[in-house]
């Protein structure tokens, strides 16, 4: 830093690389932070365990007598989030361009069916899901079994669909003006602007928002387990239960805590990689 | 009003549309306390939430490098874990641990209702979030601001409490709008820990009266609704705010 | 764009056709012989008459009956795991076919689901209150904070009656767990699962007791669809449900799970045993 008022060569553009993400991602404390406060938790419980008790096992050996059981229902909250993530997409796509259509009334329908997906809570459209869509679906040539889980995956993916529409409208909203013109001047229709010119230049500025989405959308697969799903959640409380013991409950919550934690985590970091590298040069 | 009791109960009746909270004043009663319960839990998180991202803002520019870590593992943990899960934690784990206090019948209990535990942690969690947007906002602030500032004898603090946070808070309002209506839409999880707001408030009605469809549309054109008028006065209060030239 | 229309057409059209397809009116009995299935609805929360174990079965009495119900059909036995506030929407929805989950035969449930009679099991109202709570009596609770479960029949009455602050929770670990972290002054639940909970003999509830008289004892059923009341299906749960208690089948599955013998069980095996 130069006390004399001239002008310094600007910061060099942030490299971005994969490898600067993972250094990142190890030299955050965080991670230590969380897994210490795991461990510390399962100390101070073993501490605790009632003594002299003889066949009562560790805190430690009935987290890992439990912890596969509820990783499957971890690896199903997964499976949700993948599946709504995919579905939303897709339903989210259309409705976008839907918002930043040429024909007004599809326009304000758009709009109106993303304002109300957007303002209503995630817990309370799953409840409405759950409960009053129809177990099965009777086409004139089949029945359609719907079960459980895809009710919820419909439910999660509805408010992934608006928000998806909004990045949607936003990554459209940022190209210049001048693209659509040039599109025009080359007597492209308006249909073929927005698929071969606009959209592949979007698609990378809309990535970084995206995953921020799957990761909020990771986070509240855990509301199916309120719903009465089968997931990570109920199976812990369950787990809870059937042991019965309170110096359990801070270090078995504390773990599921830390899955999530490492899952979503690199993905955060991941996403700001990301937003660096495809941040607008202009 | 008794009409539009009848008018509903005929409803009921006639054609099985059972809307109880317009004529059984029980079920009434309890969904507009559930809704009141809502507007409140929303305010108090907003208010602490809003504390807490304004001082963890300002943690996060001290010189003291353990500080600074401390708050990023604040943010990075609350960011990055389910909210449910963390409710769940403050709840039923921690509230176990904390030591408890004698109630006036005698009891045993633990020092922060299950209505504390819901404020505390859906703050926290909406405070991560705000600490973040202060951060952007800080950071747009043009760096001659903050250098006329000095220039002119303002502490750290003063700079901060004068200038920063006025043309922060001005810059960030749209996003904190964002914050303030995922927070009112997070206030339903506290249902899981049987806080009465309106969700819980619902389902009471619905599991006695086994009106499930009709109470499902009330809660979900009730929250619609409320979320609407909320986004409805924030948007006329950004743009009343809106710093003229300055589209980020 | 035109592509787009069509398609939303389309949409529009098989939804339209979803929507107003009338509910199929098939027998159920002949409905699951031919899927060779029959989906049972039951507790896995409620020790030991349906709870999960280490592996993420569901076992419990309940799922021993629900066996005893899929092997004399000759057909594979599927559960889903049920709660008060879910089960009989469930039913009638299709989802399951039979619910075996403590479910409280009440005159306002048997105009939505039909109840097989005999009654399987009896359970009444009771609280799981710490010895410190000193509660003697229903009044006792009275402005006091009263953990609870959603979807119980007995929420109401007892909030009506006695006037606690009820706080409920979608199912009972949490419940439990409020309990246990003095959240509440007890738990108002089934004297079942109460005195099967306290006889386990976990050190951790040598601390409580069921001070209150139990109160409002409802017979527990087996829950099937209106439809299948008086249809095929209901007959052969009805005839069933008269072999357990002749049988004394459901006495041996009490002791095999460790609840305590109860009186009415007792009661039906006498009056069976002779027919």
């Amino acid at each position: 830093m130069t006390p004399l008022p001239v002008l310094l060569p600007g910061k060099p553009a942030l490299a971005g690389s994969a490898r600067e993400g993972w250094r990142e991602f190890f030299s955050g404390g965080v991670l230590v932070a969380v897994l210490a406060a795991l461990a510390i938790s399962i100390l101070a419980g073993e501490a605790r365990a009632q003594p002299g008790i003889g066949a009562s096992p560790g805190v430690l050996a009935i987290l890992l007598k439990w912890s596969p059981l509820i990783f499957q229902g971890f690896l199903f909250n997964l499976m949700v989030s993948v599946l709504s993530m995919l579905a939303g997409t897709a339903l989210g796509l259309w409705l976008g361009l839907g918002r930043v259509s040429q024909f007004v009334a599809l326009r304000r329908a758009s709009g109106g069916v993303i304002q109300f997906f957007r303002n209503a809570p995630w817990l309370v459209l799953l409840f409405y899901c759950m409960f009053l869509l129809p177990f099965s679906i009777t086409l004139p040539f089949a029945t359609v079994p719907l079960p459980d889980a895809a009710k919820a995956v419909i439910g999660l993916s509805l408010p992934v669909m608006a928000n998806v529409a909004e990045i949607v409208r936003g990554g459209v909203g940022s190209i210049p003006l001048e693209q659509w013109e040039s599109g025009e001047a080359l007597a492209f229709s308006r249909s073929q602007i927005m698929w071969m010119v606009i959209l592949p230049q979007c698609l990378r500025r809309m990535i970084p928002p995206w995953m921020n989405l799957y990761a909020i959308l990771t986070m509240s697969t855990t509301l199916i387990s309120v719903v009465g799903i089968q997931d990570s959640m109920t199976l812990a409380r369950a787990a809870l239960v059937a042991e019965g013991r309170t110096e359990l409950f801070i270090p078995m919550y504390l773990m599921l805590l830390s899955w999530f934690f490492l899952y979503c985590y690199p993905i955060a970091r991941w996403t700001t990689v990301l937003e660096r590298r495809f941040r607008v040069r202009v | 009003m008794e009409r539009i009791a009848d008018f509903f109960r005929w409803l009921n009746d006639a054609h099985g549309v059972n809307l109880s909270i317009f004529y059984d004043s029980l079920d009434r009663s309890r969904f507009l306390e559930g809704l009141w319960t809502t507007v409140e839990l929303s305010t108090i998180c907003t208010l602490l939430s809003l504390v807490i991202g304004v001082v963890g803002a300002w943690l996060q520019g001290a010189r003291f490098g353990p500080t600074r870590g401390l708050v990023q593992a604040y943010i990075q943990f609350f960011r990055n874990t389910p909210p449910l899960v963390q409710l769940f934690f403050f709840y039923f784990a921690v509230g176990n641990e904390l030591p408890h206090v004698l109630d006036q019948h005698g009891m045993l209990v633990p020092p922060i209702s299950n209505v504390g535990w819901a404020v505390l942690s859906l703050s926290l969690f909406a405070g991560a979030f705000n600490i973040e947007i202060f951060r952007a906002g800080i950071e747009a602030v043009p760096r001659a601001m903050v250098e006329a500032a000095e220039s002119l004898g303002y502490s750290r603090l003063g700079v901060y409490r004068h200038v920063l946070l006025p043309l922060a808070f001005r810059i960030s309002l749209p996003a904190l709008n964002n914050n303030l209506v995922n927070l009112v839409k997070t206030t339903t999880l506290a249902y899981a820990i049987a806080v009465p707001e309106l969700l819980y408030a619902a389902s009471q009605i619905w599991s006695e009266e086994l009106n499930v469809r009709e109470m499902m549309n009330v809660l979900l054109v009730t929250y619609v609704a409320l979320i609407a008028v909320l986004v409805a006065i924030m948007g006329r209060w950004e743009r009343a705010l809106h710093i003229p030239g300055y589209s980020p | 764009m035109l592509g787009v229309f069509t398609r939303a057409a389309l949409a529009c059209v098989l939804l339209a056709g979803w929507s107003a397809a009338p509910a199929r009116a098939e027998d159920t009995l002949e409905k699951i012989k031919q899927h060779g299935t029959i989906v049972v609805g039951v507790k896995n929360d409620y020790k030991p008459w349906g709870f999960v174990d280490p592996s993420g079965k569901i076992v419990g009495m309940e799922i021993d009956l629900a066996e005893d119900v899929a092997k004399r059909l000759g057909v594979k036995l599927e559960l889903i795991p049920v709660t008060g506030a879910n089960r009989m929407e469930f039913l009638n929805q299709g989802r399951i076919d039979l619910i075996l989950a403590t479910m409280g035969d009440t005159p306002e449930r048997r105009k939505v689901v039909g109840m097989i009679e005999p009654n399987y099991y009896a359970g009444a109202t009771n609280v799981l209150a710490p010895k410190s709570a000193q509660l003697k009596q229903w009044a006792d609770l009275k402005g006091r904070k009263l953990c609870a479960v959603q979807g119980a029949y007995y929420n109401r009455r007892v909030s009506q009656l006695y006037g606690p602050d009820l706080v409920v929770f979608p199912a009972v670990p949490e419940a439990m767990n409020a309990l246990q972290g003095g959240n509440c002054v007890g738990f108002l639940f089934d004297d079942t699962l109460i005195v099967s909970t306290l006889s386990a003999g976990d050190p951790k509830w040598q601390d409580y007791e069921m001070p209150l008289v139990s109160e409002d004892p409802q017979a527990w059923a087996m829950g099937v669809r209106l439809s299948d009341l008086e249809a095929p299906f209901g007959g052969f749960l009805k005839k069933l449900s008269i072999e357990w208690h002749k049988t004394g089948t459901l006495v041996e599955l009490e002791k095999k799970w460790g609840i305590k013998p109860s009186p009415f069980l007792q009661e039906m095996h006498d009056k069976y045993k002779g027919s």
